[in-house]
């Protein structure tokens, strides 16, 4: 088999998927069989850019050296570390988890028997993290904590018609503080109550009580069905764009009784929430989208969502469109990149992988929207959710303003304020003497015309201005009386610096 | 590299057990370092947990440069696949335009299953590809990663043959970008003839260093690359231009093992020690400040806060004890400071808090929350502090003069703190 090269990878593996699915809940603490480094990206820096967290601190690592790496194994300190917590006191009223990493797989450390000799409850959890990615990975760690933790508890469980599980977010889901809360407003306005949400805002203790659920929703595509699928009950997935809102409020109406106040509600969200999309649609704004082209990397999710809204319901031209993770013939990240180099969309929702690749590419003028991880980003307000009605809102608002900033970054400037600094040249225009635009050759105005094309429809026009001023300034520092392909290179690379 | 990490409580301190070890990946130092190079495009040998977690870091904190790595899971890792592997993605790296330099950055799983050094190319087209091996489970902090990295730079790119360059010295090290400026410019008044900064932007500074005269590491980590120097033949100047006493002791050391200007040297360090002599006088600081960061440095700003007029009772730090430290540790220990920690827990710094309620605590980011908590002002080491011009009388002033804003904010920490509390 020819080896596989990976450029800046997007997904994490499985110990990532284990730990990030299994410390939001408090009464857990896990012990990662780990060296510094995977506990450190794992429990503090990572965690601290994608879900402003200054560390998770139900995590301890059993730090493997090379004493353990060696020979050793890592028995000796898995039990010293629970040892030692366990004095502390910080495993009191804990379900202490023992986690794999690719190291300690590496070197065959297994303590499924082991974790028998430590406190009562003490489980150990295989990450698979040489072979599992962090979708596959958070999959199977909410079907092992169901398994393991809630599925022989059911038995008291009374079950609740109205009752509406959430499955995700984990740490590490991009925007998860935002779709939940839109989430949370959909099912209460489709006449439902939020249950459980399972891992980000429940207990070990009592998570058994998913069982009371009368419908699963899924919030990220990409994780969670194994789960869902194991409580036998309806599955609805969250909702993006106007049309699959109305849909998932209605199908969720159907399946707890209350068709009728789902209606009310979506009648009620055309009049408020959605007025602004309606407003800005009917407004100059609205004849934009369809000039506009996207590109996009994201969450499965995500991906199909912003797909649907931006591309079928606003009319965007999608560029591309890579969904984490990746569908049957979606780009990789070598793909993505080459057409980013190629010809950069006017909008990109991405990760910092595609915020790297525009920078190699000098796409100053392409609106970077960060749509999923890696990447630093706070998206801890409430009030900024992708899905539902509320996102379809904010997606249109983020593209607009977006708009309006590039507009007013291109809009001219008297150049003299530039020159009074030091910075730039005199003011391009003719000096007197001479008057009119300078001659341009077929060859240079060819060129000019075909950089201009890379550029995004909007700014184009001013761009085109403020290119043919640089050119021109430079032709006539020169002396010449024509524009050639030599000067019109030259403004290139002056505009460029 | 071996070494044993001491797990148990320790005696009469009686400090806590190391339960959380403070220090970012280690390997992150080297990546920090070999993606910042213009030319250079790494290659990383790993698992994905840890190949994301490395390249989400370092694309905050080294460089946007796209980062390539061969897929290495169970089934290549059980086949024997980790060098064919690396090979592919060597050679994709070596399409990249203008690529100079292939670091080939060798970590916990791929130094596990092997990594034989002989497999791997040494040029990939025009470009060098260099191994850096640094495994988290044995390198245990990344300032230590740093010096990895470039003593495998300096090992394969220094020019030995060429001339010595006379009176020129490397000054190695991080640091703020105005810092080299001033240094440079200190030195050359001094009669220095060159002076080259590693590790930064160029990949040329490392064939250059090799015909310097001199190596001076502003940092007490650069063991492995100081080797290098020596096997070069050049001459190692200690310390650090730091605060007082220390900048004093540096531009003697330099004038003397440069064989400047006797006079001349004594009157720049005449000149440089009243100026920052001056400037403590003019803006002493008062209060208790702990120094725990994870960066390598902290026992040097603990010595310049300390020399400005600050408490500093405790300080730790990621790097292991090492006589390259130990002119920092025995300065602090005789000026008042009680304990000194090395490869620090988080256990230790955190009831470090409890025994001297410091004032001001610059930490790593749980600390730094641990500490904010209890409504100290405190911030995090790295971002802060690390990232400010240090060296020399108007790094001094620089510095001091953040520490010293700082400690005029307890009111909003209190106000953070009480805010939060019912």
């Amino acid at each position: 088999m020819a080896p596989t090269v990976i450029r800046d990878l997007s997904d994490t593996s499985g110990y990532w998927a284990a730990i990030w699915t299994m410390c939001p809940m408090p009464d857990v603490h896990v012990i990662c069989d780990a060296p510094v480094g995977c506990f450190n990206l794992v429990g503090t820096a990572v965690p601290d850019y994608t879900d402003a967290v200054p560390h998770i601190e139900n995590l301890t690592p059993a730090t493997m050296t090379e004493q353990e790496v060696g020979g050793k194994g890592t028995a000796d300190k898995v039990k010293w570390t629970y040892d030692n917590l366990a004095l502390t006191g910080v495993l009191d009223n804990k379900q202490v988890i023992v986690v794999s990493t690719a190291e300690s797989e590496m070197i065959g450390s297994d303590h499924s028997s082991l974790v028998k000799q430590l406190g009562t409850g003490t489980k150990f959890y295989y990450s698979n993290s040489l072979a599992e990615d962090e979708w596959a990975g958070r999959d199977r760690v909410l079907v092992w904590l169901w398994d393991e933790y809630g599925a022989q508890q059911t038995a008291t469980v009374t079950p609740n018609p109205r009752a509406v599980n959430i499955i995700g977010p984990t740490y590490g889901c991009f925007n998860a503080p935002s779709e939940l809360e839109e989430m949370r407003r959909m099912i209460e306005g489709a006449g439902g109550t939020v249950n459980i949400v399972f891992p980000y805002a429940t207990t070990l203790a009592e998570m058994h009580r998913l069982a009371a659920g009368a419908v699963t929703v899924v919030l990220y595509k990409e994780f969670g069905m194994g789960l869902a699928e194991r409580l036998e009950k309806p599955i609805l997935t969250a909702p993006y764009g106007m049309k699959d809102s109305n849909a998932f409020v209605r199908a969720l109406g159907a399946l707890l009784g209350t068709s009728e106040q789902a209606e009310a509600f979506i009648a009620n969200e055309k009049k408020t929430t959605l007025q602004a999309v309606w407003d800005l649609w009917r407004g100059p704004q609205g004849d934009w989208f369809s000039t506009l082209d996207v590109g996009i990397v994201a969450g499965r999710g995500l991906a199909d969502g912003l797909e649907r809204f931006l591309g079928e319901e606003l009319g965007m031209k999608i560029a591309f469109s890579t969904a984490r993770p990746r569908r049957p013939g979606d780009y990789d990240n070598e793909a993505t990149r080459q057409h980013i180099h190629k010809k950069a969309p006017s909008f990109l929702f991405g990760s910092m992988n595609e915020r790297i690749y525009l920078r190699e590419a000098g796409a100053r003028f392409t609106n970077y929207i960060p749509a999923s991880f890696p990447g630093p980003a706070v998206r801890r307000a409430v009030g900024t959710p992708f899905i539902g009605y509320r996102g379809c809102v904010i997606l249109m608002q983020e593209i607009v303003n977006r708009l309006y900033d590039g507009l007013l970054n291109f809009l001219p400037v008297d150049g003299a304020y530039a020159a009074a600094r030091g910075q730039g040249g005199a003011p391009a225009a003719a000096p007197s003497g001479q008057s009119g635009n300078l001659r341009w050759s077929s060859d240079a105005r060819d060129l000019l015309d075909a950089e201009l094309q890379k550029l995004p429809y909007l700014p184009r026009i001013s761009a085109s201005r403020q290119l043919q001023m640089v050119i021109e300034g430079i032709a006539r520092e020169q002396g010449a009386t024509e524009v050639t392909v030599d000067v019109v290179n030259a403004g290139l690379a002056a505009n460029r610096s | 590299m071996a070494e044993i990490i001491e797990l148990n409580q320790t005696g009469a301190t009686k400090t806590p057990c190391k339960l959380h070890p403070q220090s970012m990946c280690p390997a992150f130092g080297s990546l920090r370092i070999l993606t910042r190079l213009e030319g250079s495009h790494p290659v990383m040998a790993t698992d994905t947990g840890c190949l994301y977690g490395l390249t989400f870091v370092t694309h905050f904190y080294g460089a946007s440069k796209s980062i390539l790595a061969p897929q290495l899971g169970t089934a290549e890792l059980m086949s024997g696949q980790v060098v064919e592997g690396t090979r592919a993605a060597i050679e994709v790296a070596g399409k990249e335009p203008g690529v100079k330099l292939i670091p080939v950055v060798s970590l916990c799983v791929a130094e596990t299953a092997g990594m034989p050094e002989e497999l791997l190319p040494r040029k990939s087209g025009d470009a060098d590809v260099v191994l850096v091996r640094v495994p988290a489970y044995a390198i245990h902090s990344h300032p230590e990663a740093k010096d990895i990295a470039v003593a495998a730079l300096l090992n394969r790119l220094a020019e030995r043959d060429g001339p010595v360059v006379d009176k020129s010295v490397v000054l190695l090290g991080e640091v703020f970008p105005a810092d080299p400026l001033l240094i440079d410019a200190l030195l050359r008044r001094m009669g220095v003839s060159e002076t080259i900064f590693l590790p930064g932007r160029s990949i040329e500074d490392f064939r250059r260093a090799g015909r310097a005269a001199a190596m001076a590491p502003l940092h007490p980590f650069y063991k492995e690359s100081m080797n290098v120097a020596r096997s070069i033949g050049m001459s190692i100047a200690g310390g650090a231009p730091v605060g007082i006493s220390g900048t004093y002791a540096w531009i003697k050391s330099i004038g003397s093992i440069l064989g400047l200007d006797e006079a001349l040297v004594q009157q720049v360090a005449d000149e440089e020690r009243a100026k920052a002599t001056a400037i403590v006088a003019a803006q002493p600081l008062s209060g208790t400040v702990m120094v725990t960061g994870y960066e390598g440095t902290e026992l040097a700003y603990a010595r310049m806060l300390v020399e400005a007029g600050a408490h500093v009772p405790y300080v730790s730090t990621s790097i292991g004890q090492d006589p390259l430290v130990l002119p920092d540790e025995m300065w602090l220990k005789a000026h008042g400071t009680k304990e000194v920690i090395y490869r620090k827990a988080l256990e230790e710094d955190v009831a470090a808090i409890d025994r001297y309620t410091p004032d001001l605590v610059f930490g790593t980011t749980p600390l730094a929350s641990v500490a904010k908590e209890r409504g100290i002002p405190a911030m995090y080491f790295t971002n802060q502090l690390a990232s400010r011009p240090f060296f020399l009388s108007s790094g001094m002033a620089a510095t001091i003069e953040f520490v010293a804003e700082v400690l005029t904010k307890g009111d909003r920490y209190r106000f953070m703190q009480e805010f939060f509390a019912d």
